[in-house]
């Protein structure tokens, strides 16, 4: 009976110009935003090529020249820009890139990924003269946010199903078509099933049968061989019918209340504004109200007085630097040693000011916590973090990152900074031999986990919305309201 | 007529439950994220206030030391809360608080705001500017998609129709009593907001502030007043009030969410920018190589120390009355600062047409015009924070000139160890910042008040238009 039931409906759809209509809107949509999220990966993609592609010439200049130079070195040249001197290579000249390559679904969702850098040029200062690099943006743009397949899956795609399924019971009730239907052998939710699931079927097929090409594109062929890119694939499509269902559900349950058409439309874009505007923008106020961050402004201050009383007592510092680091100097010291003094400085600045900037990492881990455990007030904000987290453009791949970026600029400052001390000259083999960055990718189990946990909110939230529609549906008057 | 059409309006929305809840909701959202926005707004205020102080301390506070060693140590320029910024936050969270002033570079601003939150940010901020732009043309459309379609099914409209009521004062009734519900939630928003302009403005002392706040409230009624004529106008032409509760859905997520995001993508296309790498590479090779690639900077070197020995005919710089040292670093300054001048100038310029293109969009989204307007009458647009840019610009390069000019008249030449005295960093005035006048700003966001207007004017007509051709 079922099957009857679907094969009229679909034969009811397919003669209704609204599903063609928002069927086509849909598509022009994804397409744009498949568009667009491409055209930023690409963009990213190159940028990264364009700073390995600098850093390589550049060493290949620095190696040159230290030839050069070894026959005869320029009259007035600069400490700071001699290819041979440690200070200058790890600071200026010889510094390297580390970025973080556009995981293989990024193109599908922008996230943060347009806020947040990508890459850092490494250097032995301290990391936050280089972690507050931004890429170059109109903050307008930012303000605006794009027009990703995120967005479209957010925004649009409950729409979508909101058109196609506010008055699925209530307009054969107003055309009068209703009863005649309830007056074969079938029970009222056998029709209901009938009906969603028809249009879940619809739906589910537009929202997926683009992703394909999708992943085709972005993958060119290599999705397969791409790390986690299958699993990211399944995860993605897994997470849009989960939130397909949830919507259908939650039109089941208005449905249910045997209201008008316009009411039933005027609830369920109620309940939208709600889940996908204000719930998540509240829950933004709470969580940083909650934990707030403080403003870079005080930190810059402190950073300052930190950096000028430590540099006030400079030489006391290098003093007492070398004696807690025999294994740098090997013996005596030379108190003058305008390099080693910085970074002696440097070092005693860092340790100052650690607290201060921890506090920003503290709270904003604290608000991405409690972000964490609140998204669950809305499978808006649920499908947010999960979409970010599958494109790898959310705040975990970013903290991910940086704690590399953290090992990798440990890694550089020890390898330079006991040069500087020991006055080594730098060759053309301590140039091969410096540290390089390798972006080690995400555990894909891990987002994996996180995604699923997030996921179960929808089902949770769908499963509730479903029940209570098909048990309030006993009482359905199919003749008034 | 009017009266008596309005004042039923009137009663009537008051009654309904529902719609009752909804504006207090909306009414509710309006005035927490004013109160929410002057908190937030009067902390930053507070916290900027005392680093530029702090910098200013920390620069004078700096006792004997090399100038161009000072140069290199600079001070930071903090953005100032605009009295106007509660109400619409704009692209503050996205500039970045603080630029730093030093030799030799023009730096970008650091610290966006937004990269110190979560993701959530991304879903928009709780501003009145929100409630004012997205929510209340949603509660409008509510109020009014069945102010036609609804009479004419319950069999009300032939009725009074009947009575000899002509239907443009049948439209303009309804168009008053919607307005008389909506005063009740916006006129104790904007005493409110002037309230807190005013407790606001004692710190801040900006003159314009008043005129400036009429404008934006009288921006924000015409944006509003769109929506009231197009859902009167659907109302009055669609078959049903369903449908007409579906067309203008669809108007407000066009107006509201689809073309404001399309138009970011398109403006981005349009006007593409650099990536920083490439920028900053640009920059550099200009120094190095001079603007036109064939003015390196040793050539230039060269260059400047015949011409300042020809000038005081000597033949050793050492001979100089004044020293060389000090005029090299200038003129890399002055150097310097043309290219910076050329690339920021360029990059800036694309951003502001990439804006342009957002203001030409708001031809299809009214939402565009209002936020463009609302932005910019807050100070809170990029046109604004460019002029903060600039201005802030402007004393690095005072503050470098007056360092090297004690080094042109202070020092000898290739003395590598001379200190200036303590006093000399009194010389560089503190960093003020005056914003740009109110006239300037409605220049600026003249594209947009025209494409407001013309939405105003086109949705008064388009109601008349329909309501005379109305389905009875």
């Amino acid at each position: 009976m079922l099957i009857h039931i679907i094969k009229n409906e679909w034969r009811n759809l397919r003669a209704d110009k609204t599903l063609w209509l928002v069927a086509g809107l849909f598509a022009v949509s994804v397409a744009y935003a498949m568009f667009n999220g491409l055209a930023w990966t690409n963009f990213q993609r190159q940028t990264i090529a364009e700073a390995a592609a600098e850093d390589s010439e550049r060493y290949d200049a620095l190696k040159k020249q230290i030839v050069e130079y070894e026959r005869s070195a320029p009259e007035k040249l600069s400490r700071f820009s001699d290819p041979r001197d440690p200070a200058a290579a790890g600071r200026n000249i010889g510094q390297k890139y580390a970025a973080m390559s556009p995981a293989p679904l990024a193109s599908l969702s922008i996230g943060q990924s347009d806020l947040l850098p990508y890459y850092f040029k490494i250097s032995t200062r301290s990391q936050q003269t280089f972690t507050a690099n931004d890429e170059l943006e109109n903050p307008t743009n930012l303000l605006a946010g794009r027009f990703d397949v995120a967005f479209v899956v957010i925004y649009l795609l409950p729409l979508l199903i909101l058109v196609l399924s506010y008055n699925f019971l209530s307009g054969e009730r107003e055309a009068g078509t209703l009863p005649m239907l309830l007056a074969q052998p079938i029970s009222l939710r056998s029709v209901v099933l009938g009906k969603i699931a028809l249009r879940f079927a619809v739906v589910t097929v537009l929202a997926l049968g683009f992703h394909p090409l999708v992943f085709f594109l972005i993958g060119g062929g290599k999705l397969l061989t791409a790390e986690g890119a299958l699993l990211g694939a399944v995860l993605w499509a897994a997470a849009i019918v989960a939130y397909i269902a949830f919507w259908f559900a939650l039109a089941i349950a208005v449905n249910a209340f045997n209201w008008k058409s316009a009411t039933n439309a005027i609830a369920l874009a109620a309940v939208w504004l709600l889940f996908v505007i204000l719930i998540p923008s509240l829950t933004g106020v709470l969580v940083t109200s909650v934990y707030p961050v403080p403003s870079r402004v005080e930190m810059i201050g402190a950073m300052r007085d930190a950096s000028s009383d430590a540099s006030a007592r400079g030489s006391q510092i290098l003093a007492k630097y070398t004696e807690d680091h025999p294994e740098l100097v090997q013996g005596e010291y030379d108190p003058n040693d305008a390099a080693a003094r910085t970074y002696a400085v440097q070092e005693t600045v860092d340790r100052e000011v650690q607290p201060i900037l921890a506090i920003y990492d503290e709270q904003l881990q604290k608000q991405q916590n409690l972000a964490n455990n609140l998204r669950f007030l809305s499978p808006a904000m649920v499908m947010q973090e999960a979409l970010n987290d599958i494109s790898g453009t959310g705040n975990a791949r970013y903290r991910h990152f940086l704690a590399q970026v953290k090992i990798f600029h440990a890694e550089w400052q020890n390898y330079f900074i006991p040069r500087v001390f020991q006055k080594a000259r730098v060759t053309a083999a301590t140039y091969d031999a410096a540290p390089r960055f390798v972006w080690q990718e995400e555990n894909s189990p891990a987002v994996a986990r996180r995604v699923l946990f997030g996921l179960l909110g929808i089902i949770a939230f769908t499963l509730a919305a479903a029940a209570f529609g098909f048990s309030a549906i006993r009482r359905y008057s199919a003749i008034g309201g | 007529m009017i009266y008596k059409i309005a004042h039923k309006e009137f009663i009537e929305t008051l009654r309904d439950r529902r719609f009752f809840v909804a504006a207090l909701i909306v009414g509710g959202l309006l005035l927490v994220s004013l109160a929410l926005g002057w908190q937030h707004s009067r902390q930053i205020e507070r916290q900027h206030e005392a680093a530029a102080e702090m910098t200013r301390k920390q620069w004078l506070s700096q006792g004997e030391k090399a100038p161009h060693s000072a140069a290199h140590y600079g001070v930071y320029a903090f953005k100032p809360q605009m009295p106007l910024a509660f109400v619409d936050r704009g692209v503050e969270a996205y500039t970045g608080v603080a630029v730093w002033l030093e030799a030799h570079k023009q730096n970008d601003f650091r610290y966006r705001s937004a990269a110190d939150q979560t993701a959530l940010a991304r879903f928009g901020e709780l501003t009145a500017a929100t409630v004012l732009q997205i929510l209340l043309p949603l509660l409008i459309i509510l109020l009014a998609f069945n102010a036609f379609a609804g009479e004419r099914e319950s069999g009300t409209l032939r009725q009074v129709l009947s009575l000899g009521v002509s239907a443009k004062n049948l439209a303009f009734g309804k168009v008053l009593g919607l307005t008389g519900v909506l005063a009740l939630l916006l006129v104790p928003a904007v005493l409110i907001g002037a309230v807190a302009l005013m407790l606001n403005g004692d710190e801040a002392g900006e003159p314009f502030n008043a005129a400036r706040f009429a404008l934006l409230v009288i921006g924000y009624l015409l944006y509003l007043s769109v929506f009231v004529f197009v859902s009167l106008a659907v109302s009055a032409r669609a078959s049903s009030s369903r449908f007409a509760l579906l067309v203008l859905l669809g108007f407000w997520i066009t107006s509201c969410l689809i073309v404001p995001r399309a138009a970011t993508d398109i403006a981005r296309r349009i006007y593409p920018t650099a990536s920083a790498l490439e920028f900053a590479a640009q920059m550099e090779n200009d120094i190095k190589n001079g603007t036109d690639g064939h003015n390196p900077s040793d050539k230039r070197l060269a260059d400047l120390k015949n011409e300042a020995m020809q000038q005081y005919g000597v033949s050793r710089l050492e001979d100089l009355p004044v020293n060389f040292d000090g005029i090299a670093l200038q003129a890399g300054e002055d150097f310097g600062n043309q290219v910076f001048d050329e690339h920021y100038g360029n990059l800036w310029n694309q951003f502001e047409r990439q804006d342009k293109v957002r203001q030409l969009a708001a031809v299809l989204a009214p939402q565009l015009a209002a936020s463009s307007l609302s932005r910019g009458l807050a100070g809170t647009d990029f046109a604004q924070h460019r002029d903060f840019a600039i201005a802030a610009e402007n004393h690095r390069r005072l503050l470098i000139r007056t360092i090297n000019e004690d080094t042109m008249k202070n020092a000898r030449y290739g003395d590598t160890k001379y200190v200036a005295s303590a006093n000399l960093w009194e010389k560089v005035p503190e960093f003020q910042y005056a914003a740009p006048e109110t006239a300037a700003i409605l220049k600026k966001q003249s594209g947009g008040i025209l494409v407001l207007f013309g939405w105003f004017v086109v949705s008064i007509l388009l109601m008349i238009w329909a309501t005379a051709r109305m389905r009875v």
